[in-house]
């Protein structure tokens, strides 16, 4: 699983980086709340931490805006302990949880683990992007016209959506959506890449798939060639 | 020879009867053998399977009468296009597009017409691809016009589309179904399942084909 955090204290952000990595996920650090906009914009991650006091950009600034371009990944913020202000006005601009500072790092820890594992919850039951509607209880997708989609096709579908015009690897789509199947051969990725581009352009979709075989690959608007 | 000459008048194809036989068996001459030179080719046919037929004297009478035309041999070339229909059904979808290319470059063959329900499906899920051909033959038309001109028109789809238009065609001839509003959905949603299960078998068929081409090179 890949986090991200953002947190000016070059210290802290290093110590907590470091028991995130050694508890085994990937940990991408922004120094302020501008690159983590960015960096949310270009990668799919499973969660985000977010300091509020930053500067540049605070942390809710960054939530706010990361939330207005439809990105529903968890986000926990670090608060100092005083401000219950900042509290309030995280969870109202999109946080979903938050921990004070000094805080233990295994309540940390906890917390990613509670925020991935309930991720479901937070995202919604319909998708879109452009003219493409993904209902994920029906599995349907539907533009012009409509399909209906295989389980495995809905989750990438789903993947897909929450991280458009991210590009996604072949090991990123495959640890997410074939989590349950390790033992599965990584081509199955590519496989389902491309049933789901011939059913994107089938419903006269006005995005797709962009990307060949081994990867990345990106959903995105479809340019005219 | 009187009885004969009697049908002959009565038919609402007047004397143009014998040319559709003739129009209707050139063009499904001309799809087998499309369809054996693929299989040479490829080993599977572009097809599943073809018919063709004149559409019978009282289902033309009653579709003019429908569609509020006097039953006249003009309106029932001119008009109505179905005089002859063929219909092509298919194992997969791109071979259905790979027919409608075909037909499209046929001698004397000009499209007056052309629908496709599969990219652009019915909102109750019917998918099919419908095409009007207008073909130029050595034969007199209703016009007076030698050589003339006839209407074929040809409906394509593959087998999941076909077996699915079998149904939703009982259903459209039933009245008093009981639950016919969860049946009208339930056969949308098979419609939408049959039609993402044709796409990945495409894709697949693809995807074989792809590794063939790389086993060779």
């Amino acid at each position: 699983m890949r986090l991200l955090l953002a947190e000016d204290e070059t210290q802290l952000s290093r110590a907590v980086s470091a028991v995130l990595k050694h508890t085994g996920y990937e940990v991408d650090i922004a120094a302020n709340g501008l690159e983590a906009v960015e960096y949310a914009q270009r990668n799919a991650y499973d969660c985000m931490i977010f300091d509020i006091m930053m500067p540049v950009m605070d942390g809710i600034e960054a939530l706010t805006q990361i939330r207005a371009l439809g990105d529903v990944t968890p986000v926990i913020m670090l608060t100092a302990k005083a401000e219950v202000e900042d509290r309030i006005g995280g969870l109202d601009a999109g946080a979903d949880d938050y921990l004070t500072k000094p805080f233990a790092m295994g309540e940390l820890v906890a917390r990613i683990r509670s925020a991935t594992r309930r991720r479901e919850n937070y995202t919604p039951k319909v998708l879109s992007i452009g003219n493409v509607r993904l209902d994920k209880e029906q599995q349907e997708l539907k533009a012009e016209n409509s399909v209906r989609l295989a389980k495995k096709e809905s989750e990438l579908m789903e993947y897909l959506l929450l991280n458009s015009e991210k590009d996604l690897t072949e090991e990123e789509i495959f640890r997410r959506v074939w989590a349950d199947d390790p033992q599965m051969d990584r081509g199955i990725v590519w496989i389902y890449v491309s049933y789901l581009k011939s059913k994107l352009e089938s419903v006269s979709a006005d995005v797709s798939i962009i990307g060949d075989r081994e990867g990345p690959f990106r959903l995105g608007k479809r340019f005219a060639s | 020879m009187l009885w004969y000459y009697k049908n002959m008048m009565e038919s609402i194809y007047g004397i143009y009867k014998p040319y559709l036989d003739r129009i209707m068996e050139q063009i499904e001459g001309e799809l087998t053998a499309f369809n054996e030179e693929v299989k040479a080719r490829q080993g599977d046919g572009i097809y599943e399977h073809l018919l063709a037929r004149v559409k019978d004297e009282a289902s033309m009478r009653e579709k003019c009468s429908r569609r509020e035309l006097a039953q006249t041999t003009e309106n029932a070339l001119t008009v109505i296009t179905d005089s002859i229909g063929l219909r092509v059904i298919t194992r997969f979808i791109d071979d259905i597009y790979e027919i409608v290319e075909f037909l499209r470059g046929l001698p004397g063959v000009r499209i007056a017409a052309e629908k496709d329900y599969i990219r652009h499906a019915k909102p109750n899920g019917y998918r099919s691809y419908h095409v009007i051909l207008e073909r130029e033959v050595p034969y007199e038309d209703v016009r007076g016009s030698r050589p003339g001109r006839y209407y074929i028109e040809v409906q394509l789809r593959t087998i999941a589309m076909d077996s699915w238009a079998s149904l939703e065609h009982q259903l459209k001839y039933k009245k008093d179904i009981t639950n016919q509003k969860i049946i009208v959905s339930e056969l949308k949603r098979c419609a939408d399942e049959l039609a993402s299960c044709d796409l990945s078998m495409q894709t697949i068929r693809n995807l074989i084909r792809e590794g063939e081409g790389e086993d060779e090179r």
